[in-house]
């Protein structure tokens, strides 16, 4: 088999391969829905919460300043896993959701009126839609919607078209959890020219992609820690640091002051400005034996080998007749949207799952992409470092068996 | 005693922080900056009076803190007093450096200095704060 793949026996860095799905060896093909945790990142885990446990940033005693450590150092790692310029533009929230949620809300307070304009697109997850539709409700802030080509990219014409003189901020994913397509950085340049800010949704980028923020240059990236292999609860916000200097802060409370009175508060510096409470600490921590063990493959190992993966799987399920898949491209980061003719998503996953392969069926948060697809839902794979070739000839036979199970 | 304690509160230290030099506000001070700790709310208020030469002719602080940071705080105006601007600033980088347990080299404190007292912070990172707040503030001070 091809170099480009990573040893099978990966499979071993991950406790979850011992258990059995109806007696059968578990297929995970969902690490777009979420990844598996290495065993590493699980008893680092343990091991904080067993010998190092206490608040960061405010005690002054042993284990307060061993907590903060490990905390500032994750902070340290990620930095450098995007190519951050400074640790103060690495800001910790409990998800990416919470992220596009911190930067919709202090961004609009911060330079937008009602009639301006934000961009989307009409492939967004929810996430990246909704806490817009709060600005449109509340502030009266108009969205507009970048349309996708047949491969199931961002149209930059269109998208570009979308921008005039009240156009502040462009929000899009970066990697699409349906098509498995990368937007263009040029999408980016075309913000610069126009003035505009723009927010990249790295959710599916960040564990299948070496990601540069510098090199994109893109205003806010956010990504979760869950899909890179670390633990839940756990979300980042990177932002340029005169940007989010120039922001007010988002929510208030305890470590993200300067100064308190009866009737005054001053805040607090980057990146504590922007953490409000005791942050997630250990799945920050988490988070960072995560990006430890990318490192350890090679982001560029993994990129690879997902990327064989998706090839193999593309050109076996187009030789299906009966399998029609989303996005006419061939460029499927590690995600594949597919039907299976006259047989409901749901029906395939749970006919797979017996088989013990775990995938996706459903809207992927993604309804209104749905809606232009003209389908109420799709079945969805996607890989991680632990898949290998041979679970994908088992997923093609498996797809085989539905159909004729399901024959009429 | 532990060591790394005795190493911390040395004679030096508990006397400043009980008996601070230089409290309080110069004269006709023509630099002033507050500064202060939000993890703890220790507050210092430090002045200066700066000559036509650049040469600091008094400097003085007030205000409530630990015995580290009031200690660091008046041996700081002791040593900064009568010292130009240039050398009170290569004085903050070493002090900064020394607490920090930077391995960078000293420029113009040694063991025989007073300030090397508060080296014992080293071993104590969430109190480093507590014995630059007085140095940081005399710097915001100084760059306006």
């Amino acid at each position: 088999m091809s170099k480009a793949l990573l040893n099978s026996n990966i499979k071993d860095d991950f406790a979850i391969f011992e258990k059995k799905i109806l007696n059968k060896d578990l297929i995970y093909f969902d690490t777009a829905a979420s990844a598996q945790k290495p065993k590493i990142v699980i008893n680092e885990i343990n091991d904080f919460y067993n010998n190092h446990y206490s608040n960061v940033s405010r005690g002054v005693h042993t284990l307060s300043v061993e907590s903060t450590f490990k905390y500032e150092d994750s902070r340290k790692k990620v930095k450098d896993f995007i190519n951050a310029k400074s640790d103060n533009e690495i800001i910790f929230t409990k998800s990416a959701t919470e992220s596009i949620n911190l930067v919709a809300q202090t961004f609009c307070e911060r330079y937008m009126k009602q009639g301006d304009e934000v961009i989307l697109s009409i492939m967004e997850h929810h996430s990246n839609l909704v806490p817009w539709y709060f600005l449109r409700e509340k502030y009266g802030v108009v969205l507009k919607f970048a349309m996708i080509d047949e491969e199931g990219k961002i149209d930059l014409d269109h998208f570009s078209s979308l921008i005039n003189d009240k156009t502040k901020i462009a929000s899009i994913t970066h990697l699409s959890n349906v098509f498995g397509t990368t937007t263009n950085k040029e999408i980016v340049k075309i913000c610069r020219e126009k003035e505009i800010f723009i927010m990249l949704d790295g959710c599916q980028a960040a564990a299948h992609n070496k990601i540069d923020v510098q090199d994109l240059d893109c205003d806010f990236y956010v990504f979760s820690g869950h899909k890179t292999y670390g633990p839940s609860g756990i979300g980042v916000l990177y932002g340029k640091e005169n940007i989010l200097n120039d922001l007010p802060p988002y929510q208030g409370g305890g470590g993200m002051i300067s100064e308190v009175t009866l009737d005054s508060v001053s805040f607090a510096d980057l990146p504590a400005k922007y953490e409000a409470g005791t942050p997630p600490l250990v799945e920050a921590y988490g988070l960072g034996i995560a990006i430890d063990y990318m490192n350890s493959i090679g982001i560029e190992n993994i990129m690879l080998h997902e990327q064989e993966l998706s090839n193999y799987a593309l050109k076996k399920m187009k030789e299906l007749e009966f399998v029609e898949i989303y996005g006419n491209g061939n460029e499927k980061s590690s995600i594949i949207s597919f039907n299976l003719n006259h047989i409901h998503a749901h029906e395939v996953a749970s006919f797979l799952d017996v088989e013990g392969i775990a995938l996706r069926a459903g809207h992927h948060c993604c309804q209104p992409l749905m809606r232009h697809l003209k389908v109420n839902a799709t079945s969805r794979i996607s890989f991680g470092v632990y898949n290998d070739i041979k679970e994908i000839e088992v997923f093609i036979e498996a797809l085989n068996k539905c159909k004729d199970f399901f024959k009429k | 005693m532990n060591d790394l304690l005795k190493d911390l509160y040395q004679e030096i230290i508990l006397d400043h922080g009980q008996d601070p030099r230089n409290f309080g506000e110069c004269e006709n001070h023509n630099k002033s900056a507050k500064g202060h700790n939000p993890l703890c709310g220790d507050k210092v208020y430090v002045t200066l009076l700066v000559d036509q030469d650049d040469v600091i002719k008094d400097i003085k602080f007030s205000g409530e803190g630990c015995a580290i940071s009031i200690a660091s705080a008046s041996l700081m105006t002791e040593k900064l007093k009568n010292k130009s601007l240039d050398e009170a600033n290569k004085i903050f980088n070493d002090f900064t450096n020394l607490v920090k347990g930077s391995t960078d080299e000293l420029r113009l404190l040694t063991e025989e200095d007073s300030l090397y007292a508060l080296k014992g912070v080293e071993a104590f990172p969430m109190r480093v704060k507590c014995a630059t707040m007085a140095w940081h503030t005399y710097k915001s001070a100084t760059n306006e």
